[in-house]
């Protein structure tokens, strides 16, 4: 089914500056929370009064493989300060990609305005910002989260009819390498999958490609041009996915909310669940 | 409260493969991070109390992870994965 591109939503709705948190420090009305792959570097230093998310043990099931329960998310953001309407403002290391992974988990359970710290922590050590070690307390709040917006989330049939109907455009963000199944998992991670290659019919657009060098979002339109030259104009559904479906969620964010793109969807199960069903159809170039 | 300064970024390649250095110090500790450029997971860490010293330790430890990185090869029925 054909789709139309909606207006690109203003980055100012979905990202503040380093500067701007730096004058937000003490801001009662919104909260900060970092999430990283790093989960150490928040014990390191931090942004002050931000709170720390462990993407491997708060952001996921910590039973089966899903992503956060709509119960735990609730007391996690309740425990957090953040109340239903509280802005949220996330940041963390290599280009915001963990961050980007928590964005789209609070955009599954509905939570409104939340948005990223452009450039992430990384654009906040190089600029000699202020780091602390002390951990804040914020007073418990009240959340009742949504259910689950699986507008933005693809399972495997969905994915596989992308595939073999050619129902959406998929976008693979992984690295040419593992795109072409030359390595199973990007250098130093563990093999989590059984096949190399890629969802035939996929386009291969790695995801830190959005970026600059100093982790910042690249403008709409070098954005547009990256996608777009590559035939993903946002006319047709899209599905992102990668290796476990963050990096993914990466992209996500910039076709959904800053290219606009209306029906955008992170296909979190990803590589690590493709490449490991029996029988699947794999494509390597 | 603490700022970090020394700042310092660089990409070589360890065992052939691209890799991403960065190193500061915070108080009197440098930290160093090497991750693996793409997708720039992190892949060692090492503290110490100079710049060499944390990016010597943490070169170490990644040369050692990197030569263990296998290009692919016809699977086999029962490949290893770790946590699996």
């Amino acid at each position: 089914m054909a789709t139309q591109t909606s207006q690109a939503t203003t980055k100012s709705a979905v990202l503040v500056s380093t500067d701007w948190v730096a004058q937000h420090l003490s801001d009662p009305a919104i909260r900060i929370v970092e999430v990283d792959v790093d989960t150490k570097a928040y014990g390191e230093g931090h942004v002050p009064n931000a709170v720390g998310w462990a993407w491997d043990t708060q952001l996921c099931d910590t039973l089966r493989r899903d992503i956060i329960p709509k119960a735990k998310f609730e007391q996690l953001m309740a425990e957090s300060g953040i109340g239903t309407a509280t802005p949220v403002i996330l940041y963390g290391d290599n280009n915001n990609w963990f961050a980007a992974w928590a964005f789209w988990q609070l955009k599954v359970y509905g939570h409104k305005d939340v948005r990223l710290m452009d450039g992430g922590r990384k654009k906040w050590i190089a600029e000699g910002r202020e780091l602390t070690t002390e951990v804040p307390k914020p007073a418990r709040a009240s959340y009742k989260a949504q259910e689950p917006d699986t507008s933005i989330r693809a399972f495997l049939p969905e994915v596989m009819k992308a595939s073999s109907a050619r129902a959406a455009q998929l976008v693979d963000v992984r690295s040419p390498q593992e795109f072409s199944g030359e390595i199973l998992a990007p250098p130093g991670l563990p093999e989590t999958c059984q096949r190399g290659g890629h969802v035939p019919g996929a386009a291969n657009i790695p995801w830190a490609k959005a970026c600059n060098d100093d982790g910042t979002f690249k403008g709409v339109e070098e954005l547009r041009a990256l996608y777009g030259g590559a035939g993903i104009t946002g006319k047709q559904p899209v599905i992102a996915y990668c290796r476990i479906g963050e990096r993914s969620s990466h992209t996500w964010f910039v076709l959904k909310h800053l290219l606009g793109y209306s029906n955008v969807k992170n296909y979190d199960g990803s590589w690590t669940e493709w490449g490991n069903l029996v029988a699947a159809p794999v494509e390597k170039p | 409260m603490p700022k970090p300064e020394d700042y310092s970024e660089r990409k070589t390649q360890l065992a052939g493969w691209p890799v991403h250095i960065v190193t500061y110090r915070l108080g009197t500790t440098y930290y160093t991070t090497i991750d693996n450029t793409d997708p720039g997971a992190w892949v060692v860490k090492a503290q110490g109390a100079t710049k060499e010293a944390a990016e010597s330790q943490a070169l170490k430890d990644a040369q050692a992870l990197m030569e263990k990185v296998k290009k692919s090869k016809p699977p086999t029925g029962c490949t290893s994965v770790p946590g699996f």
